[in-house]
């Protein structure tokens, strides 16, 4: 037995360590972290943080209390040895107080649930508006609405504006109707709106998440599962796929980026257009891009105008490669993990070649050597030369308008 | 006989040579390690799944250091990918299955028949069964990492269809379902063995309601247990089946519903939680009231606060599953039930604090580990309930705060409460103290240690940091407590080492040391009636029962004005472990045969159908040899004539516990003329 | 506490080895639970087959094509066999060990049959183009239905081992609890098919 002098240290020692916990609670407020749950920038996650801050004061005051009446009574009732023949009292029970402890709990366990069905029920509750769009020149009323695909280890975005879109017209996940815009790894939303999502897999399960809009909502093969989210300004969201996927879970990102109206009307225009091919040329790196980008990557890839009439989906168990039609029109590749233009502006060659080159190296994949039967996943490396990779680049920074400077300084998260 | 030491040979002089035993005789005790593998004693089956349980500990930590290493800062690659996947997947996998729940079965088979007043469990025989299956099954999934190109790379979950041919081509989830299979068998053997010893071997007078807190809660454990491993097997079946023979159940594009697998799983999985923590809950139930000197405050609400919990474990699965898409009045539904579930843990919280308030608190190791125990699952707990709330668990699921969460529940409130166990039960097991000087900065290390390693994940989790991610990039702000969690697993394995060290060296130190006494804490239940180490017999005598805590009452006495008044001193009152001609159950290499057989079927099914052949012979032939193999009471007049027939090895559930007939509920029963 | 005595010490024998807490004994206990644990397993393979039924994958469904009338009668086979059963524990209890070999007997062929016709069920169903990785629901039938026969087929083993050991003499009025345990066992196959059969061939496809 250490003398008694010395074993008080330790309740304080616990202390110092109760105190640093909560501290470190505390500090989930810090402003650097773009994923954060505590910080909402759309109205679902801000209802749902509303509802978690009481909770979370109400376990702070009880772990107060519990923690502090052990360290009390520790310090308290403390003895070195029971040498003493006199005996503490031999309480067995109390009736009173052990119902009002049960009565206590379920008190403030029926308030907790009352405050969580009403969030519930607001949460799951959807009241998109009708914006008006204009698609090819023609004005539609647009329910916002987004089909969101996941797929191992990236995100596609499909945008019908003309159509009712539910579970019945879009059928097979892997094989979904052709839409007005398709895109990967960032989603575009009219700031201010709710928007609804409609949202499934092509291979196994995923999870889509942006902290700062809304909770996450898994992506489930064979089924369509609804989910929402807003913004309330423009700006650029980061969001993580967080449902174990696989191999490359951790590098399956996505952003959602919010406009104005009339930034949003720029969007569509630009994403309906199609790029022209460019003409023949062996002296033009574009040129020769195309031709290198027709040989080794429309298997898998669709460019609108290059390979839209031969393309049926790709060799890969999960059906399809991103669509690249408007490849330079996104901040982030790769799964939403590589940043398309550098700090400067600058397109960010060198991370696309390095992608081209070694794609197992930058994020790990299951889609080179591989045993027989064995279907292929992810971004393959083709084994291109310097040459061919230096062409493929110049011709993807052609595909589609560079992002607005705004949304690429909001794409650092430096 | 199973009993080594010279003065417990037969009174009458019976030998086993006079009996016709046929080709198949049953060993003797020859006290070298064969004892071990032979050995149906429950005390040797509990020391073995300690020690077994301890090694995989290890194992599961080192896996946990190599993810917090890959995890100290952002986009390190010491692990790839792929690796990552499979160490993370080992780790939950191994720390559940084969560090937890054995050592919680090390505690259960240990205790349970000298708490109830038993000699031995229902089925001695099966009980070891238990022990070297479980054993089989876990170095079989092991094994994965040597002939299965790699460690399962699912998650503990494993999702379906992720863990599809298709998504998972090694072998490592075959050895994680048929493990996982192997392990279930004995498990639920090892159940359906300790309900039957609670309900029916308890000493006379020793009522349900007088046993004390720790085997209640072991058995409602067992019952959890025997109600969940069945479901989890379904589902292990069903991947199983898909995975070697292509059946249909999981492949999403011939129309099936991954959701199958989920329900399955967390049917079993919730339950899984409160297996885990229930044990710890009775052991600090145990620990508390003896250093506290006061007797556990509110038996009986302490004891249907477990039972309550171990119903509404049933009824919450589905919280595991808010975000897949099971619908909003399910959510809805799952929410509430989840939450209510926090009552009777709250009561299990106050009543320790109660029995603590007023008593004269002796703050050894065990006794620190306790209280430990309370403070960290109640971090655990309400986080718990801030992840009832449906909308806000849409957040937190899948992020570092849930890996904060369980890790606070199943570590701060299983694994603080488990080591609370060992320091105080090790001077009965092993007739040695661990040294206290030494178990205090075990104690503080790894408090801190865990702290440092799970705190922190709370913040990363509401940060945004996502679970089973292999790295994550910089400027997300998780850089700094990331390593801080990394510096704090650490410090947590050290002190994993140190606890080891103080078993090395207080048992080289024991020699010098005075032996700790039957009763050395001063405690209430019948185990500290007997001699340390507990003889081989448990019971000179079967103790008769007269009330609750009836051992410290045999020491004390409460006048009628409430104090405390010494009516015997502990040598007086304890067994003093010298009976002559207890029988009991022979030693068996039948159940070590029998579980050998079984991962053999098992790499059959993965490799080649011929050692399936060579397996089964194994099983089967150790079944029959079981069934046939004598009972060696000398005592003909039991009327346990061996039937020969075998009914042993139910495809999945490896045995019913019929046809057992070392049955030493006669020798419980030897006392009772004299009740 | 004053029976903790040196007197107590003394081991005696003549005790009734049954004698437990709950008057069950620990074997036939410890079947009740095992059962118990066993509705379980059954409930999970019932509750995968009732998800599964209809999910054909454009393939043929079992509930296409079985026989109601052939499964009906090999069904009731099944259930004649826990009559048999009950007779022959009772033959048990009167200590009449010829008539208790009878029943196992009669129980055990009946149990064949109702095997016999699952084999001859399955094998028509693959022909017809039902196998066992055709469609969800197809490896749900199978699962569900081959469990069942893999049960009522180590219940065979277990009434043939009585069989057996009644006619070497180690069966006796004495231990009839052990054709009490298998019954039990039988008894549980028996109802559990009830289920079965209700679920897959009464209760009509959607």
């Amino acid at each position: 037995m250490k003398p008694v002098s010395e074993m008080s240290k330790h309740p304080r020692r616990y202390l110092f360590g109760l105190v640093l916990l909560l501290g470190l609670l505390l500090s989930g407020c810090a402003s650097d972290a773009e994923l954060n749950t505590l910080d909402p920038k759309g109205e679902t996650a801000r209802q749902i943080d509303d509802l978690l801050d009481p909770v979370l004061a109400i376990a702070g005051v009880i772990l107060v209390l519990v923690v502090g009446g052990v360290v009390y009574m520790s310090l308290r009732s403390r003895v070195s040895n029971y040498d003493s023949d006199e005996f503490p009292a031999q309480t067995t029970h109390n009736n009173t107080l052990e119902i009002g402890w049960t009565i206590g709990p379920a008190i403030i366990m029926v308030i907790v649930a009352v405050l969580t069905i009403t969030t519930h029920l607001v949460v799951n509750d959807t009241k998109a508006n009708a914006v008006e769009v204009s698609v090819d020149g023609a004005t539609t009323s647009w329910e916002p609405k987004v089909v969101v695909v996941g797929q191992q280890w990236w995100w596609e975005f499909r945008y019908y504006f003309s159509e009712d879109v539910d579970a019945e017209m879009l059928g097979d996940p892997n094989n979904l109707p052709p839409a007005d815009i398709v895109t990967a790894g960032q989603m575009i939303i009219p700031a201010g709106e709710e928007v609804e999502l409609i949202v499934t897999s092509r291979d196994v399960i995923h999870s889509f998440w942006i902290p700062a809009l809304n909770g996450k909502r898994d992506a489930r093969p064979g089924y369509f599962a609804k989910w929402k989210l807003s913004a309330d300004d423009p700006g650029v969201y980061f969001g993580q796929c967080t449902e174990f996927c696989g191999l490359s879970h951790s590098r399956m990102r996505m952003q959602v980026v919010a406009m104005d109206d009339a930034g949003f009307q720029q969007w569509i225009d630009e994403q309906r257009e199609v790029p022209a091919l460019p003409e023949a040329n062996e002296d033009d790196a574009v040129s020769r891009g195309a031709v290198a980008f027709a040989g080794n990557c429309t298997s898998c890839h669709l460019v609108e105008g290059v390979n839209s009439d031969s393309y049926s989906g790709a060799a890969v168990e999960s059906g399809a490669a991103p669509n690249l039609t408007h490849f330079a029109s996104r901040s982030t590749f790769a799964g939403g993990i590589l940043n398309t233009y550098n700090p400067d502006g600058s397109f960010n060659r060198d991370d696309l070649s390095e992608w081209l080159r070694n794609p197992e190296v930058v994020k790990a994949n299951a889609a080179n050597n591989l045993p027989d039967g064995v279907l292929p996943r992810g971004m393959p490396n083709l084994g291109l030369n310097e040459r061919t990779i230096s062409d493929l680049v110049a011709y993807l920074e052609t595909l589609g308008s560079k992002p607005s400077a705004e949304v690429l300084a909001a794409t650092e998260v430096e | 006989m199973a009993i080594t030491e010279e003065p417990l040979a037969l009174t009458s002089g019976e030998t086993f040579a006079e009996r016709p035993l046929g080709v198949l005789t049953r060993p003797q005790p020859k006290g070298t390690w064969r004892d071990w593998l032979s050995s149906v004693d429950h005390k040797k089956i509990g020391i073995m799944y300690g020690v077994a349980a301890m090694f995989f500990f290890l194992v599961g930590g080192a896996e946990a250091l190599l993810i917090r290493t890959q995890l100290a800062f952002p986009d390190q690659g010491f692990l790839s990918a792929e690796v990552y996947n499979q160490i993370f997947t080992m780790h939950g996998v191994t720390m559940i299955f084969l560090f937890v729940m054995p050592l919680a079965a090390a505690f259960a088979n240990y205790l349970i028949p000298l708490q109830i007043g038993a000699r031995d469990v229902a089925f001695p025989r099966l009980n070891a069964l238990s022990f070297w299956v479980w054993l089989s099954g876990a170095i079989f999934l092991n094994t994965s990492w040597i002939v299965g190109g790699g460690g399962a790379d699912c998650g503990w979950f494993c999702y379906a269809p992720n863990s599809g041919v298709t998504f998972s081509p090694t072998n490592g989830v075959d050895f994680y379902a048929i493990g996982l299979l192997i392990a279930g068998i004995a498990s639920l053997v090892s159940a359906v063995n300790l309900i039957v010893t609670v309900l029916n071997m308890r000493a006379p007078g020793m009522t349900l309601f007088r046993m004390p807190v720790l085997t209640w809660m072991l058995l409602v454990t067992q019952f959890l247990l025997a109600f969940a491993l069945p479901v989890i097997t379904v589902a292990l079946f069903l991947l199983i089946f898909d995975r070697l023979f292509d059946s249909q159940f999981f492949d999403p594009a011939a129309g099936a519903d991954p959701l199958l697998w989920q329900h399955l799983f967390w049917i079993f999985g919730h339950p899984e939680v409160y297996i885990i923590i229930l044990p710890s809950f009775g052991i600090i139930s145990e620990v508390i009231p003896a250093f506290s000197r006061k007797p556990i405050f509110g038996y009986t609400f302490m004891v249907f606060s477990g039972i309550a919990i171990g119903f509404m474990g049933w009824g919450v699965w589905a919280h595991h599953m808010f975000v897949s898409g099971i619908g909003p009045i399910s959510v809805a539904a799952f929410s509430l039930a989840t939450m209510f579930i926090a009552v009777p843990t709250g009561v299990k919280i106050l009543n320790w604090l109660a029995t603590m308030w007023g008593g004269q608190l002796r703050f050894t190791t065990a006794m620190l580990f306790a209280v430990g125990t309370v403070a960290m699952f109640t971090i655990g707990g309400l986080s718990g309930v801030t992840h009832s709330l449906a909308p806000a668990d849409t957040q937190q699921t899948d992020t570092y705060y849930i890996v904060a969460h369980f890790h606070y529940v199943i570590f701060g409130g299983g694994v603080l409460g488990l080591f609370a166990g060992i320091y105080f039960w090790w001077p009965k097991v092993f007739g040695h103290f661990l040294n206290e000087k030494r178990g205090r900065l075990h104690f503080w290390s790894m408090l801190v240690g865990f702290n440092l390693t799970f705190g922190p994940m709370h913040v990363l989790g509401l940060q945004g940091m996502s679970r089973r991610i292999d790295t994550y990039s910089a400027g997300f702000g998780f850089e700094f407590w990331n390593l801080v969690s990394t510096i704090g697993s650490y410090l947590l394995g050290l002190s994993v080492l140190y606890f080891l060290y103080n078993v090395w060296r207080s048992k080289k130190e024991a020699v010098n040391l005075p032996a700790p006494g039957p009763d050395p804490w001063d405690a209430r239940s019948l185990e500290w009636s007997v001699p340390s180490p507990t003889p081989e017999h448990n019971f000179d005598v079967i103790p008769v029962i007269e009330s609750q805590d009836d051992w410290w009452f045999r020491k004390y006495s409460i006048e009628d004005d409430g104090s405390v008044v010494r009516v015997a001193s502990v040598e007086e009152a304890a067994q003093k472990g010298d009976a002559t001609g207890v029988h009991l159950p022979s030693p068996s290499f039948w159940p070590l045969v029998l579980a050998v057989g079984l991962p053999l079927i098992g790499y059959g099914l993965i490799f080649n159908l011929w050692l399936c052949v060579i397996g089964g012979l194994l099983t089967g032939g150790a079944m029959y040899a079981w069934a046939l193999e004598p009972v060696d009471d000398p005592d003909a007049g039991h009327g346990h004539d061996d039937h020969g027939h075998d009914d042993h090895g139910d495809d999945d559930h490896g045995d019913d516990g019929h046809g057992d007939d070392d049955d030493p509920v006669a020798v419980a029963a030897d006392s009772e003329g004299e009740a | 506490m004053t029976s903790m005595t040196a007197e107590a010490a003394a081991v005696s024998h003549d005790h009734d080895p049954h004698a437990t807490n709950t008057g069950i004994s620990n074997t036939k206990l410890a079947m009740w639970l095992f059962l118990s644990t066993e509705c379980l397993l059954f409930g999970g393979l019932i509750s995968t087959y009732l998800l599964y039924k209809t999910r054909g994958n454009g393939q043929v469904l079992p509930t296409d094509i079985f026989d109601i009338m052939f499964t009906s009668v090999s069904s009731f086979v099944l259930l004649a066999s826990s009559l048999t059963m009950v007779l022959a524990l009772s033959a048990a209890v009167r200590g009449d060990m010829h008539r208790t070999r009878v029943w196992l007997m009669v129980t055990a062929l009946l149990g064949a049959v109702f095997i016999g016709g699952q084999v001859y069920e399955f094998t028509s169903f693959y022909y017809e183009g039902l196998g066992y990785t055709t469609n969800p629901a197809a490896s749900a039938f199978y699962t569900l239905t081959g469990f069942h026969g893999i049960h009522v087929s180590l219940g065979l083993l277990m009434l043939m081992s009585l069989f057996v050991a009644a006619g070497q003499g180690k069966l006796t009025a004495k231990n009839h609890e052990t054709i009490e345990i298998v019954g039990l066992y039988w008894h549980f196959v028996d109802v559990v098919w009830i289920f079965i059969f209700t679920v897959i061939y009464l209760i009509p496809a959607e």
